[in-house]
Protein backbone atom coordinates (compact mmCIF):
# COMPACT_ATOMS: atom_id res chain seq x y z
CA UNK A 1 0.00 0.00 0.00
CA UNK A 2 1.51 3.08 -0.77
CA UNK A 3 1.61 6.43 1.24
CA UNK A 4 -0.53 8.28 -0.52
CA UNK A 5 -3.04 5.44 -0.80
CA UNK A 6 -2.75 5.04 3.35
CA UNK A 7 -3.60 8.68 3.91
CA UNK A 8 -6.60 8.51 1.46
CA UNK A 9 -7.70 5.37 3.67
CA UNK A 10 -7.27 7.29 6.73
CA UNK A 11 -8.94 10.20 5.46
CA UNK A 12 -11.96 8.39 4.09
CA UNK A 13 -15.15 8.65 6.74
CA UNK A 14 -16.49 5.57 7.89
CA UNK A 15 -19.86 5.62 6.67
CA UNK A 16 -22.70 3.57 5.41
CA UNK A 17 -25.49 4.12 2.59
CA UNK A 18 -27.28 7.73 2.09
CA UNK A 19 -30.01 8.58 0.96
CA UNK A 20 -28.58 11.60 -0.71
CA UNK A 21 -26.26 9.52 -2.70
CA UNK A 22 -28.83 7.21 -4.23
CA UNK A 23 -30.98 7.46 -7.83
CA UNK A 24 -34.85 8.20 -7.15
CA UNK A 25 -37.02 5.24 -7.75
CA UNK A 26 -40.21 6.68 -6.53
CA UNK A 27 -40.86 10.62 -4.68
CA UNK A 28 -43.55 10.94 -2.32
CA UNK A 29 -44.77 14.73 -1.82
CA UNK A 30 -47.36 16.17 0.95
CA UNK A 31 -48.77 12.23 0.36
CA UNK A 32 -52.22 12.31 2.60
CA UNK A 33 -55.17 9.51 2.54
CA UNK A 34 -58.26 9.50 3.90
CA UNK A 35 -60.88 6.83 4.70
CA UNK A 36 -63.82 8.51 4.84
CA UNK A 37 -63.50 11.62 7.11
CA UNK A 38 -60.64 9.75 9.11
CA UNK A 39 -56.91 10.63 7.97
CA UNK A 40 -55.14 7.70 7.74
CA UNK A 41 -51.44 9.13 6.34
CA UNK A 42 -50.59 12.60 7.03
CA UNK A 43 -48.22 14.76 5.04
CA UNK A 44 -45.63 11.78 4.29
CA UNK A 45 -42.49 13.00 1.75
CA UNK A 46 -40.21 10.42 1.04
CA UNK A 47 -37.94 9.54 -1.95
CA UNK A 48 -37.50 5.64 -2.68
CA UNK A 49 -34.00 5.14 -3.73
CA UNK A 50 -33.80 2.83 -6.86
CA UNK A 51 -32.41 -0.97 -6.62
CA UNK A 52 -32.57 -0.91 -3.03
CA UNK A 53 -34.73 -2.47 -0.24
CA UNK A 54 -36.68 0.24 1.47
CA UNK A 55 -38.78 -1.11 4.46
CA UNK A 56 -41.97 0.24 6.41
CA UNK A 57 -42.21 -0.78 10.25
CA UNK A 58 -44.77 0.59 13.04
CA UNK A 59 -47.49 -0.69 15.19
CA UNK A 60 -50.59 -1.92 13.59
CA UNK A 61 -52.62 0.95 12.26
CA UNK A 62 -49.25 2.87 11.95
CA UNK A 63 -50.10 3.19 7.95
CA UNK A 64 -47.46 1.11 6.78
CA UNK A 65 -49.41 -1.13 4.12
CA UNK A 66 -51.92 2.20 3.21
CA UNK A 67 -49.10 3.67 2.07
CA UNK A 68 -47.52 0.14 -0.20
CA UNK A 69 -50.61 0.32 -1.67
CA UNK A 70 -50.81 3.74 -2.66
CA UNK A 71 -47.61 2.51 -4.72
CA UNK A 72 -49.51 0.30 -7.24
CA UNK A 73 -52.89 2.58 -6.51
CA UNK A 74 -54.08 -0.53 -4.91
CA UNK A 75 -56.26 1.82 -2.57
CA UNK A 76 -58.41 2.87 -5.98
CA UNK A 77 -60.34 0.28 -5.48
CA UNK A 78 -61.44 1.48 -1.95
CA UNK A 79 -64.48 3.81 -2.72
CA UNK A 80 -63.84 5.80 0.88
CA UNK A 81 -60.85 6.46 0.02
CA UNK A 82 -59.50 9.61 -1.17
CA UNK A 83 -56.27 11.03 -1.65
CA UNK A 84 -53.99 14.21 -1.46
CA UNK A 85 -50.32 14.79 -2.80
CA UNK A 86 -48.15 13.67 -5.30
CA UNK A 87 -46.20 10.64 -6.03
CA UNK A 88 -44.06 9.84 -9.28
CA UNK A 89 -42.12 6.81 -10.57
CA UNK A 90 -39.20 7.16 -12.66
CA UNK A 91 -40.64 10.94 -12.74
CA UNK A 92 -44.19 10.31 -14.14
CA UNK A 93 -47.15 11.11 -11.88
CA UNK A 94 -48.19 7.94 -10.46
CA UNK A 95 -52.43 9.38 -10.04
CA UNK A 96 -52.39 12.01 -12.92
CA UNK A 97 -55.72 11.20 -15.07
CA UNK A 98 -53.83 9.81 -18.21
CA UNK A 99 -51.74 7.16 -16.30
CA UNK A 100 -53.53 3.61 -16.80
CA UNK A 101 -53.86 2.14 -13.90
CA UNK A 102 -52.88 -1.05 -15.40
CA UNK A 103 -49.93 -0.49 -17.19
CA UNK A 104 -48.89 1.55 -13.58
CA UNK A 105 -49.41 -2.19 -11.63
CA UNK A 106 -47.60 -3.66 -14.26
CA UNK A 107 -44.48 -1.37 -13.57
CA UNK A 108 -45.21 -1.72 -10.00
CA UNK A 109 -45.91 -5.30 -8.63
CA UNK A 110 -47.05 -6.84 -5.41
CA UNK A 111 -47.06 -9.83 -3.76
CA UNK A 112 -49.49 -10.10 -0.56
CA UNK A 113 -49.34 -11.75 3.17
CA UNK A 114 -50.72 -15.13 2.13
CA UNK A 115 -49.69 -16.92 -1.01
CA UNK A 116 -52.57 -16.76 -3.34
CA UNK A 117 -51.42 -18.78 -6.80
CA UNK A 118 -53.80 -19.28 -9.07
CA UNK A 119 -55.83 -22.91 -9.57
CA UNK A 120 -53.47 -23.46 -12.59
CA UNK A 121 -50.31 -24.71 -13.06
CA UNK A 122 -47.15 -24.13 -11.80
CA UNK A 123 -45.83 -23.05 -15.42
CA UNK A 124 -49.23 -21.40 -16.05
CA UNK A 125 -49.15 -19.22 -12.74
CA UNK A 126 -46.37 -17.46 -14.15
CA UNK A 127 -46.94 -17.13 -18.05
CA UNK A 128 -50.18 -15.66 -16.87
CA UNK A 129 -49.18 -12.15 -16.63
CA UNK A 130 -47.53 -12.22 -19.88
CA UNK A 131 -50.41 -13.42 -21.40
CA UNK A 132 -52.83 -10.89 -20.43
CA UNK A 133 -49.90 -8.57 -22.49
CA UNK A 134 -51.20 -10.90 -25.27
CA UNK A 135 -47.44 -12.91 -25.45
CA UNK A 136 -48.58 -16.05 -26.43
CA UNK A 137 -45.14 -16.95 -28.31
CA UNK A 138 -44.11 -20.38 -26.84
CA UNK A 139 -40.51 -19.83 -27.07
CA UNK A 140 -40.50 -16.84 -25.25
CA UNK A 141 -43.10 -17.70 -22.41
CA UNK A 142 -40.75 -20.82 -21.95
CA UNK A 143 -37.74 -18.57 -21.64
CA UNK A 144 -39.30 -15.84 -19.23
CA UNK A 145 -40.58 -19.00 -17.28
CA UNK A 146 -37.51 -20.20 -16.52
CA UNK A 147 -35.82 -17.06 -15.47
CA UNK A 148 -38.66 -15.56 -13.33
CA UNK A 149 -38.78 -19.01 -11.60
CA UNK A 150 -34.86 -19.17 -11.54
CA UNK A 151 -35.26 -15.17 -10.10
CA UNK A 152 -37.44 -16.79 -7.63
CA UNK A 153 -35.69 -19.66 -6.41
CA UNK A 154 -37.68 -22.05 -7.49
CA UNK A 155 -36.83 -23.42 -10.90
CA UNK A 156 -34.66 -26.54 -9.05
CA UNK A 157 -37.13 -27.60 -7.43
CA UNK A 158 -39.92 -27.38 -9.53
CA UNK A 159 -38.63 -28.11 -13.27
CA UNK A 160 -39.64 -31.23 -13.53
CA UNK A 161 -43.64 -30.76 -12.42
CA UNK A 162 -44.34 -27.37 -14.20
CA UNK A 163 -47.38 -28.74 -15.29
CA UNK A 164 -48.55 -29.69 -11.64
CA UNK A 165 -51.26 -27.97 -9.86
CA UNK A 166 -49.23 -24.66 -7.99
CA UNK A 167 -51.88 -25.42 -5.03
CA UNK A 168 -49.79 -29.09 -4.01
CA UNK A 169 -46.44 -26.57 -3.30
CA UNK A 170 -45.48 -25.88 0.07
CA UNK A 171 -46.32 -22.28 1.22
CA UNK A 172 -42.87 -21.31 0.89
CA UNK A 173 -42.52 -22.03 -2.44
CA UNK A 174 -46.31 -21.20 -3.55
CA UNK A 175 -45.44 -17.47 -1.87
CA UNK A 176 -41.59 -17.88 -4.20
CA UNK A 177 -43.96 -18.69 -6.97
CA UNK A 178 -45.82 -16.03 -6.32
CA UNK A 179 -42.49 -13.62 -6.20
CA UNK A 180 -41.84 -15.23 -9.85
CA UNK A 181 -45.00 -14.25 -11.22
CA UNK A 182 -44.96 -10.46 -9.83
CA UNK A 183 -41.35 -10.44 -11.77
CA UNK A 184 -42.37 -12.90 -14.89
CA UNK A 185 -43.54 -8.84 -16.41
CA UNK A 186 -40.45 -7.19 -15.26
CA UNK A 187 -41.76 -4.45 -13.05
CA UNK A 188 -39.37 -1.64 -12.30
CA UNK A 189 -40.86 -2.06 -8.14
CA UNK A 190 -41.81 -4.73 -6.07
CA UNK A 191 -44.12 -4.75 -3.20
CA UNK A 192 -44.29 -6.97 -0.92
CA UNK A 193 -46.82 -7.05 2.12
CA UNK A 194 -45.64 -9.13 5.11
CA UNK A 195 -44.38 -11.82 2.66
CA UNK A 196 -43.35 -14.16 5.23
CA UNK A 197 -45.73 -13.64 8.24
CA UNK A 198 -47.57 -16.97 7.22
CA UNK A 199 -44.00 -19.54 6.67
CA UNK A 200 -42.01 -20.92 8.50
CA UNK A 201 -38.37 -19.51 9.30
CA UNK A 202 -36.41 -21.68 7.17
CA UNK A 203 -39.19 -20.52 4.19
CA UNK A 204 -39.00 -16.88 5.35
CA UNK A 205 -34.74 -17.27 5.18
CA UNK A 206 -35.29 -18.49 1.46
CA UNK A 207 -37.68 -15.11 0.85
CA UNK A 208 -35.31 -12.92 2.68
CA UNK A 209 -31.98 -14.65 0.18
CA UNK A 210 -34.17 -13.96 -2.31
CA UNK A 211 -34.79 -10.12 -1.77
CA UNK A 212 -31.52 -9.85 -1.62
CA UNK A 213 -30.77 -11.03 -5.22
CA UNK A 214 -33.88 -9.54 -6.41
CA UNK A 215 -32.60 -5.88 -5.42
CA UNK A 216 -29.87 -5.95 -8.36
CA UNK A 217 -32.98 -5.90 -11.12
CA UNK A 218 -35.73 -4.45 -9.15
CA UNK A 219 -36.51 -1.38 -6.76
CA UNK A 220 -38.32 -3.38 -3.38
CA UNK A 221 -40.55 -2.03 -0.66
CA UNK A 222 -41.00 -4.44 1.89
CA UNK A 223 -44.20 -4.23 5.10
CA UNK A 224 -43.15 -6.35 8.16
CA UNK A 225 -44.52 -6.65 11.45
CA UNK A 226 -41.27 -8.74 11.59
CA UNK A 227 -38.36 -5.88 12.93
CA UNK A 228 -35.22 -8.64 13.19
CA UNK A 229 -36.40 -9.12 9.18
CA UNK A 230 -36.19 -5.48 8.55
CA UNK A 231 -33.42 -4.85 10.40
CA UNK A 232 -31.79 -8.05 8.33
CA UNK A 233 -33.18 -7.13 4.55
CA UNK A 234 -33.60 -3.42 4.01
CA UNK A 235 -30.85 -1.04 3.61
CA UNK A 236 -33.36 1.74 4.22
CA UNK A 237 -36.11 2.04 6.99
CA UNK A 238 -39.13 3.90 7.37
CA UNK A 239 -40.84 3.95 10.63
CA UNK A 240 -44.43 5.04 10.42
CA UNK A 241 -46.89 5.98 13.66
CA UNK A 242 -50.06 6.88 13.39
CA UNK A 243 -49.99 7.95 9.65
CA UNK A 244 -46.79 9.67 9.96
CA UNK A 245 -43.62 8.81 8.64
CA UNK A 246 -41.62 9.26 11.66
CA UNK A 247 -38.11 8.77 10.88
CA UNK A 248 -36.71 7.44 7.06
CA UNK A 249 -32.86 6.75 7.01
CA UNK A 250 -30.43 3.64 6.15
CA UNK A 251 -31.09 0.50 8.32
CA UNK A 252 -27.87 0.36 9.92
CA UNK A 253 -28.61 4.24 11.63
CA UNK A 254 -32.00 3.37 12.20
CA UNK A 255 -31.49 0.01 14.26
CA UNK A 256 -28.34 1.64 16.24
CA UNK A 257 -28.81 5.02 16.69
CA UNK A 258 -32.29 6.38 16.22
CA UNK A 259 -32.96 10.26 16.63
CA UNK A 260 -36.70 10.21 17.33
CA UNK A 261 -37.37 9.03 20.46
CA UNK A 262 -40.64 7.34 19.13
CA UNK A 263 -38.29 5.45 17.07
CA UNK A 264 -36.36 4.65 19.95
CA UNK A 265 -39.28 3.46 22.12
CA UNK A 266 -40.86 1.14 19.35
CA UNK A 267 -37.76 -0.62 18.07
CA UNK A 268 -36.77 -1.36 21.83
CA UNK A 269 -39.90 -2.63 22.69
CA UNK A 270 -40.40 0.53 25.37
CA UNK A 271 -43.43 1.74 26.28
CA UNK A 272 -43.92 5.12 24.63
CA UNK B 1 -30.71 9.71 27.77
CA UNK B 2 -31.80 8.74 31.52
CA UNK B 3 -30.33 5.71 33.30
CA UNK B 4 -34.38 4.59 34.06
CA UNK B 5 -35.53 4.37 30.60
CA UNK B 6 -33.50 0.93 30.08
CA UNK B 7 -36.18 -0.01 32.74
CA UNK B 8 -39.45 0.62 30.61
CA UNK B 9 -39.30 -1.96 28.65
CA UNK B 10 -42.54 -4.18 28.03
CA UNK B 11 -40.36 -7.39 28.42
CA UNK B 12 -39.19 -7.26 32.38
CA UNK B 13 -36.56 -9.71 31.42
CA UNK B 14 -34.86 -7.71 29.49
CA UNK B 15 -35.19 -4.80 31.89
CA UNK B 16 -33.61 -7.02 34.16
CA UNK B 17 -31.24 -8.67 32.12
CA UNK B 18 -29.93 -4.42 31.36
CA UNK B 19 -30.00 -3.44 34.73
CA UNK B 20 -27.58 -6.78 36.07
CA UNK B 21 -25.34 -5.60 33.17
CA UNK B 22 -25.07 -2.40 34.35
CA UNK B 23 -24.60 -3.40 37.45
CA UNK B 24 -22.46 -5.93 36.50
CA UNK B 25 -20.00 -3.72 34.99
CA UNK B 26 -19.77 -1.16 37.78
CA UNK B 27 -19.08 -3.86 40.14
CA UNK B 28 -15.99 -5.34 37.97
CA UNK B 29 -15.22 -1.32 37.91
CA UNK B 30 -15.40 -1.69 42.06
CA UNK B 31 -12.98 -4.16 42.18
CA UNK B 32 -10.46 -2.13 39.74
CA UNK B 33 -10.96 0.73 41.81
CA UNK B 34 -10.08 -1.12 45.03
CA UNK B 35 -7.06 -2.69 43.02
CA UNK B 36 -5.49 0.99 42.44
CA UNK B 37 -6.09 2.13 45.93
CA UNK B 38 -4.40 -0.66 47.77
CA UNK B 39 -1.54 -0.73 44.87
CA UNK B 40 -0.74 3.11 45.79
CA UNK B 41 -1.15 2.30 49.52
CA UNK B 42 1.09 -0.67 48.93
CA UNK B 43 3.57 1.52 47.27
CA UNK B 44 3.34 4.82 49.62
CA UNK B 45 3.90 2.11 52.75
CA UNK B 46 5.65 -0.34 51.20
CA UNK B 47 3.77 -3.03 52.25
CA UNK B 48 4.19 -6.44 50.58
CA UNK B 49 0.25 -8.02 51.88
CA UNK B 50 -1.48 -5.54 49.88
CA UNK B 51 0.41 -5.70 46.81
CA UNK B 52 -0.36 -9.77 47.62
CA UNK B 53 -4.31 -8.45 47.54
CA UNK B 54 -3.68 -7.10 43.93
CA UNK B 55 -2.75 -9.56 42.47
CA UNK B 56 -5.80 -11.76 44.40
CA UNK B 57 -8.23 -8.70 43.19
CA UNK B 58 -7.36 -9.61 39.20
CA UNK B 59 -8.54 -13.21 39.57
CA UNK B 60 -12.06 -12.28 41.03
CA UNK B 61 -11.66 -9.01 37.79
CA UNK B 62 -11.32 -11.67 35.14
CA UNK B 63 -13.97 -13.69 36.40
CA UNK B 64 -16.36 -11.06 36.12
CA UNK B 65 -15.41 -10.67 32.56
CA UNK B 66 -16.46 -14.00 31.50
CA UNK B 67 -19.93 -13.09 33.75
CA UNK B 68 -20.39 -9.96 31.41
CA UNK B 69 -19.64 -11.69 28.46
CA UNK B 70 -22.20 -14.28 29.04
CA UNK B 71 -24.58 -11.99 29.92
CA UNK B 72 -23.91 -9.89 26.84
CA UNK B 73 -23.97 -13.30 24.45
CA UNK B 74 -27.27 -14.06 26.30
CA UNK B 75 -29.11 -11.17 25.78
CA UNK B 76 -27.65 -10.66 21.90
CA UNK B 77 -29.30 -14.68 21.13
CA UNK B 78 -32.48 -14.17 22.92
CA UNK B 79 -33.80 -10.57 22.91
CA UNK B 80 -31.92 -9.38 19.66
CA UNK B 81 -31.61 -5.36 21.73
CA UNK B 82 -31.57 -2.02 19.24
CA UNK B 83 -30.78 1.10 19.24
CA UNK B 84 -30.07 2.25 23.00
CA UNK B 85 -30.13 -1.16 24.94
CA UNK B 86 -27.58 -2.85 21.83
CA UNK B 87 -25.34 0.36 22.41
CA UNK B 88 -24.87 -0.65 25.73
CA UNK B 89 -24.83 -4.35 25.14
CA UNK B 90 -21.85 -3.32 23.10
CA UNK B 91 -20.04 -1.17 25.29
CA UNK B 92 -20.41 -3.45 27.92
CA UNK B 93 -18.55 -6.26 26.29
CA UNK B 94 -15.71 -3.61 25.42
CA UNK B 95 -16.10 -1.82 28.66
CA UNK B 96 -15.77 -5.14 30.28
CA UNK B 97 -11.99 -5.95 27.88
CA UNK B 98 -10.61 -2.34 29.42
CA UNK B 99 -11.54 -3.01 33.01
CA UNK B 100 -9.55 -6.65 32.79
CA UNK B 101 -6.61 -5.13 31.08
CA UNK B 102 -6.31 -2.21 33.57
CA UNK B 103 -6.67 -4.97 36.53
CA UNK B 104 -3.57 -6.59 34.37
CA UNK B 105 -1.65 -3.36 34.75
CA UNK B 106 -2.33 -2.51 38.08
CA UNK B 107 -0.73 -5.81 39.03
CA UNK B 108 2.88 -4.48 37.85
CA UNK B 109 2.71 -1.91 40.59
CA UNK B 110 2.12 -4.80 42.83
CA UNK B 111 4.49 -6.56 41.18
CA UNK B 112 7.65 -3.42 41.71
CA UNK B 113 6.23 -3.27 45.48
CA UNK B 114 6.97 -7.23 45.86
CA UNK B 115 10.65 -6.74 44.36
CA UNK B 116 11.70 -3.94 46.13
CA UNK B 117 11.15 -5.48 49.07
CA UNK B 118 12.94 -8.78 47.86
CA UNK B 119 16.05 -6.69 47.52
CA UNK B 120 15.53 -4.27 50.11
CA UNK B 121 14.61 -1.27 48.36
CA UNK B 122 12.61 1.39 49.72
CA UNK B 123 10.38 2.70 46.80
CA UNK B 124 10.48 6.66 47.53
CA UNK B 125 14.10 5.96 46.75
CA UNK B 126 13.54 4.95 43.47
CA UNK B 127 13.56 7.45 40.01
CA UNK B 128 9.98 8.49 39.22
CA UNK B 129 8.38 7.32 42.00
CA UNK B 130 6.85 10.33 42.50
CA UNK B 131 5.69 10.34 39.16
CA UNK B 132 4.15 6.61 39.39
CA UNK B 133 2.24 7.57 42.37
CA UNK B 134 0.62 10.71 40.80
CA UNK B 135 -0.07 8.47 37.51
CA UNK B 136 -1.73 5.86 39.82
CA UNK B 137 -3.64 8.58 41.60
CA UNK B 138 -4.34 10.06 38.19
CA UNK B 139 -5.57 6.79 37.08
CA UNK B 140 -8.24 6.21 40.43
CA UNK B 141 -9.27 9.40 39.93
CA UNK B 142 -10.18 8.68 36.10
CA UNK B 143 -12.06 5.73 36.70
CA UNK B 144 -14.05 7.03 39.04
CA UNK B 145 -15.11 9.71 36.70
CA UNK B 146 -15.69 7.27 33.43
CA UNK B 147 -17.46 4.73 36.39
CA UNK B 148 -19.60 7.36 37.56
CA UNK B 149 -20.40 8.78 34.00
CA UNK B 150 -21.42 5.01 32.93
CA UNK B 151 -23.48 4.80 35.93
CA UNK B 152 -25.50 8.26 35.14
CA UNK B 153 -25.49 8.02 31.29
CA UNK B 154 -23.58 11.79 32.52
CA UNK B 155 -20.94 12.97 29.62
CA UNK B 156 -19.99 16.20 31.56
CA UNK B 157 -16.54 14.93 32.50
CA UNK B 158 -15.32 13.43 29.10
CA UNK B 159 -13.25 16.33 27.99
CA UNK B 160 -11.54 16.17 31.84
CA UNK B 161 -11.11 12.71 31.64
CA UNK B 162 -9.34 12.68 27.47
CA UNK B 163 -7.16 15.81 28.65
CA UNK B 164 -5.92 13.64 32.00
CA UNK B 165 -5.13 10.87 29.75
CA UNK B 166 -2.82 13.39 27.65
CA UNK B 167 -1.13 15.21 30.62
CA UNK B 168 -0.33 11.49 32.00
CA UNK B 169 1.45 10.47 28.78
CA UNK B 170 3.28 13.79 29.50
CA UNK B 171 4.29 12.86 32.60
CA UNK B 172 5.35 9.00 31.77
CA UNK B 173 8.03 10.90 29.74
CA UNK B 174 9.70 12.59 32.78
CA UNK B 175 9.68 9.65 34.45
CA UNK B 176 11.17 7.41 32.13
CA UNK B 177 13.49 10.16 31.19
CA UNK B 178 14.25 9.74 35.40
CA UNK B 179 14.47 6.56 35.10
CA UNK B 180 17.28 6.07 32.66
CA UNK B 181 19.28 8.71 34.42
CA UNK B 182 18.95 5.95 37.09
CA UNK B 183 20.65 3.61 35.02
CA UNK B 184 23.43 5.62 33.94
CA UNK B 185 24.23 6.96 37.78
CA UNK B 186 24.44 3.34 38.57
CA UNK B 187 23.40 3.32 42.13
CA UNK B 188 20.42 1.31 41.89
CA UNK B 189 19.96 -1.86 41.34
CA UNK B 190 18.79 -2.16 37.36
CA UNK B 191 16.29 -4.91 38.08
CA UNK B 192 14.48 -2.34 39.90
CA UNK B 193 14.53 0.13 37.60
CA UNK B 194 13.42 -2.02 35.17
CA UNK B 195 10.38 -2.94 37.26
CA UNK B 196 9.96 1.01 37.61
CA UNK B 197 9.38 1.42 34.05
CA UNK B 198 6.81 -1.54 34.05
CA UNK B 199 4.87 -0.06 36.55
CA UNK B 200 4.98 3.78 35.24
CA UNK B 201 4.28 2.29 32.03
CA UNK B 202 1.64 0.25 32.89
CA UNK B 203 0.08 2.81 35.07
CA UNK B 204 0.23 4.98 32.16
CA UNK B 205 -1.72 2.21 30.29
CA UNK B 206 -4.38 1.99 32.99
CA UNK B 207 -5.37 6.05 31.94
CA UNK B 208 -5.49 4.94 28.48
CA UNK B 209 -8.06 2.22 29.30
CA UNK B 210 -9.88 4.53 31.37
CA UNK B 211 -10.07 7.17 28.07
CA UNK B 212 -11.31 4.38 26.07
CA UNK B 213 -14.01 3.82 28.66
CA UNK B 214 -15.05 7.42 28.60
CA UNK B 215 -15.59 7.18 24.35
CA UNK B 216 -17.57 3.82 24.97
CA UNK B 217 -20.19 5.86 27.81
CA UNK B 218 -19.84 8.65 24.65
CA UNK B 219 -20.99 6.40 22.41
CA UNK B 220 -23.53 4.67 24.50
CA UNK B 221 -25.39 8.01 24.94
CA UNK B 222 -24.85 9.69 21.54
CA UNK B 223 -24.57 6.82 19.36
CA UNK B 224 -21.35 8.82 18.24
CA UNK B 225 -18.41 6.93 17.92
CA UNK B 226 -15.39 9.56 18.91
CA UNK B 227 -12.40 7.19 18.80
CA UNK B 228 -9.81 8.76 16.03
CA UNK B 229 -11.76 11.72 15.45
CA UNK B 230 -9.69 14.99 14.63
CA UNK B 231 -8.93 16.95 18.02
CA UNK B 232 -11.10 19.92 16.82
CA UNK B 233 -13.92 18.29 15.58
CA UNK B 234 -13.75 16.03 19.08
CA UNK B 235 -13.75 19.68 21.40
CA UNK B 236 -16.51 20.91 19.12
CA UNK B 237 -18.98 17.83 19.43
CA UNK B 238 -17.99 17.32 23.30
CA UNK B 239 -18.70 21.44 23.80
CA UNK B 240 -21.77 21.25 22.11
CA UNK B 241 -22.87 18.12 24.90
CA UNK B 242 -22.79 20.53 27.60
Amino acid sequence: MSEQNISVALDRDIRGLSLADEKVAIEVKDWNLYYGSKQALKSINMVVPENRVTAFIGPSGCGKSTLLRCFNRMNDLIDIVNVKGCMTLHGDDMYAKEMNVASLRRRVGMVFQKPNPFPKSIYENVAYGLRLQGINDKTTLDETVEWALKGAGLWDEVKDRLNENALGMSGGQQQRLCIARAIAIKPEVLLLDEPTSALDPISTLAIEELIFELKKEFTILIVTHNMQQAARVSDYTAFMYMGELIEYTDTDTLFTNPQMKRTEDYITGRYG
Amino acid sequence: MERTEFKTHISEQLNRNLEDLFNLVLEMGGLVERQLENAVKALSNGDVELAKEVLVIDRLINKEEVEIDRLCASVLARQQPTASDLRLIIMAIRIAVDLERMGDEVTKTAKLVVKLSDKGVACPDLPGYAELLEISNTANAMLKQVLNAFARLDLSEVIQILDEEERMDRLLKVAIAKVVDGFHAAQIDPECLLEMVYALKASERVTDHAANIAESVVYLVEGRDIRNIDPEKLTAFLNNLK
